[in-house]
């Protein structure tokens, strides 16, 4: 009995002692924003993963609506007469396409939200299945151009897909080092695909795949056997990517073992996050991939990344930018069609939302929506050259 | 020829972690007769300790290290007294369960602790050396000296001093130990620590060339479980064996047949080796 006492406290203690060592990680979602009362109100809803393994990157996209809400809402916006200001209200689905389509429902039902928000291509998907019975716009971020594809009316892709990526980073990387790509994917879905599309690519431009392997991040403990094998083929250029930190150990563990050719570096790994891990650009010098948003040099770029850092004490990452933007875009696309219900109505003036963004929202410079909804935008990649990144046109 | 003994090299890097890692698992193996599902997240939270250390209070590589082997230790033996011990009269299902609990208890812990993003420990060796046409790191190479003294030390231990001696009485014949006077709960908190303590050193070393995270347990004691099957469930030397062939066989079998096979060729192996010696290549208890 004494035994099981103190075993008891023993326990108590080391959860006091451990629950003291949590730091503010685990931070939960802000449920409603109250707009001031009496005013009329747009509720803006958002269902993304805000707790699990993918908490970080939910945090961030979330962190843009954020932003934006908060600044709309000091002035507010006016349509057909009327002053609105705007809800959000963001509901976590912990990366579960299941429990998107729950939190979109709710959000539909119960808020009338005319737009929701979400960040992963299985929640997209799951929305796609009953957006247009229901009438609410999906605010779709993930460069899976299936998304598009699929001919939804009411699904805006704010990023862009990755086939336009394939051109630039082809011609940048066989210019500079040569036509030798090795390739090594991540295996997932996501890796696989873009594999598959930069090969072709790669070889209709005049180059050679001399190796190919796929990198599996779940079970891999030290990436140089692949990296060995990859350079027994002398290869000029690597094709990396994944999540940005492994993806630079890749990178440094390739320089570790001699390589001084260039680095594609897919669309989910951002080179800024990258540099957290290597300390320095220094050894991804000859990476090319999409421009770190505080590289970036759009209108409004500057002002952005000056406020975020300032509101959240961190750089602003793409997704954070994405989001902020296509807020306004939304709001202006109300304006310019009159209405803050009606979905299909609101859809058919994002064109007209586009053109009357002010000059200095503008985060990124999106021309027009192609008719499938997703967004076209003016795209600026960035190569680390001389230890820094430099933005590198598009055209 | 440069590339085989390039890979060579490889191998034998991941292989000492291998072996490490399924040291301890072999050796709480032979207390509690169950495989230890949670050792894995000792392996993560020793790396986590470590990490803590140099980057948030400045400490040293080495005494990081250091005090991530007596928090880990410590921690496994509370594992023991306070989930294993209390279940020691229950079916090994219940074992089971508990280890599996712990595991998950653990990872969701060190995600509400430290968060769950990749974390990037520094190494104070992050030097290459070029030897003949081979390229190693200094980080690499002190994995593997190190996992191999501490391997020596281990079988010192066992083998030359009474409480090495008892350890492996009482992996051997838990009834028979006590009988001839060992102190049961004694030799299994020494158990627990040591295994404790090697999940430990190997995160650490292995850390600076990977990565820190939540998850990072999954991606050794799978690779473990196989080791100690190879080598004999409860076998010191099938572990260490185990730890390089698994290690060998990937790096010599992702150059010469397929990286996309390598697993496959860990399993293929592991059938054959159960199939010739279905014990495993060390008997049970065996050194």
């Amino acid at each position: 009995m004494k035994g099981k006492i103190i075993r008891m406290l023993l326990v108590g203690f080391i959860i006091v002692f451990l629950s003291a060592c949590i730091d503010s990680a685990g931070k939960t979602s802000n449920d409603k924003e109250e707009a001031t009362g009496g005013e009329n109100v747009v509720n803006i809803g958002y269902s993304g993963p805000l707790s699990g393994a993918a908490a970080y990157y939910g945090e961030n996209t979330l962190n843009g609506l954020e932003m934006a809400v908060e600044e709309i809402n000091e002035q507010g916006f006016e349509v057909d007469g009327k002053t609105y200001k705007l809800n959000l209200i963001a509901y976590d689905d912990k990366y579960l396409p299941n429990e998107t389509a729950a939190n979109a429902r709710r959000l539909v039902q119960e808020d009338d939200t005319p737009v929701v928000f979400t960040p992963h291509s299985g929640g997209i998907a799951a929305l796609q299945v009953f957006n247009e019975q229901e009438n609410f716009l999906i605010g779709a971020y993930s460069s899976e151009p299936a998304i598009t594809e699929a001919g939804n009316e009411l699904t805006v892709r704010i990023p862009p897909s990755y086939d336009g990526y394939l051109e630039p980073f082809t011609n940048y990387a066989m210019e500079n080092f040569g036509n030798k790509l090795a390739a090594l994917p991540p295996v997932t879905q996501y890796g696989k695909d873009w594999a598959e599309a930069i090969k072709p690519y790669w070889e209709k431009a005049g180059g050679e795949v001399v190796h190919e392997s796929a990198i599996d991040f779940s079970k891999d403990t030290d990436f140089f056997t692949f990296l060995t094998n990859a350079l027994e083929s002398n290869p000029d250029v690597l094709f990396i990517g994944g999540p940005s930190e492994p993806t630079a150990k890749v990178a440094q563990q390739a320089r570790d073992l001699g390589f001084e050719g260039g680095f594609i570096v897919m669309d989910q790994a951002k080179l800024d996050e990258m540099k957290n891990v290597t300390g320095s650009y220094e050894p991804l010098e000859g990476s090319i991939g999409t421009i770190p948003l505080i590289n970036a040099n759009y209108p409004g770029t500057e002002e952005f990344v000056k406020k975020y850092q300032e509101k959240y004490n961190k750089d602003p990452g793409s997704e954070a930018g994405f989001h902020y933007l296509s807020m306004y875009i939304f709001v202006e696309a109300m304006k310019a069609a009159g209405n803050v219900e009606d979905a299909t109505v609101i859809r058919e003036h994002i064109q007209d939302g586009l053109e009357s963004l002010p000059e200095e929202k503008k985060v990124y410079e999106i021309e027009k929506i192609d008719e499938n909804g997703g967004f076209e935008i003016n795209t600026q990649y960035g190569a680390v050259e001389g230890g820094k990144v430099v933005p590198v046109s598009g055209d | 020829m440069d590339i085989f003994i390039q890979q060579l090299f490889n191998g034998l890097t991941i292989g000492s972690v291998y072996s490490l890692v399924a040291l301890g698992l072999t050796l709480v193996y032979g207390i509690l007769h169950i495989p230890n599902f949670a050792h894995g997240a000792l392996y993560m939270l020793g790396g986590y300790v470590t990490l803590t250390m140099m980057v948030y209070l400045g400490v040293n590589y080495w005494i990081s290290i250091l005090i991530s082997i007596i928090t880990i230790g410590i921690l496994s033996v509370l594992m023991d007294r306070l989930v294993f011990h209390p279940l020691r009269k229950s079916t090994p299902i219940q074992h089971k369960v508990a280890a599996i609990g712990m595991l998950l208890f653990l990872e969701a812990l060190a995600q509400l602790i430290w968060g769950a993003d990749y974390r990037q420990m520094p190494t104070p060796y992050g030097q290459v050396i070029q030897f003949a046409d081979v390229t190693l790191t200094v980080q690499r190479l002190i994995i593997v000296v190190a996992a191999i003294a501490v391997m020596i030390l281990l079988y010192l231990f066992l083998k030359k001093t009474f409480m090495g001696a008892s350890i492996l009485a009482m992996a051997q014949n838990r009834e028979g130990a006590s009988l001839v006077g060992i102190n049961t709960n004694k030799v299994a908190v020494i158990t627990f620590f040591i295994a404790g303590t090697l999940a430990a050193i190997g995160a650490s070393l292995t850390s600076p060339i990977n990565l820190v995270f939540p998850g990072m347990g999954h991606l050794v004691i799978l690779k473990a479980f196989v080791i100690i099957i190879i080598g004999g469930m409860g076998s010191i030397p099938g572990a260490i064996l185990g730890g390089y062939i698994l290690g060998f066989s990937e790096s010599i079998g992702a150059t010469y047949i397929s990286s996309d096979y390598k697993d496959i060729i860990a399993f293929v192996l592991l059938i054959v080796i159960l199939s010739i010696k279905p014990q495993g290549i060390f008997a049970k208890g065996g050194v």
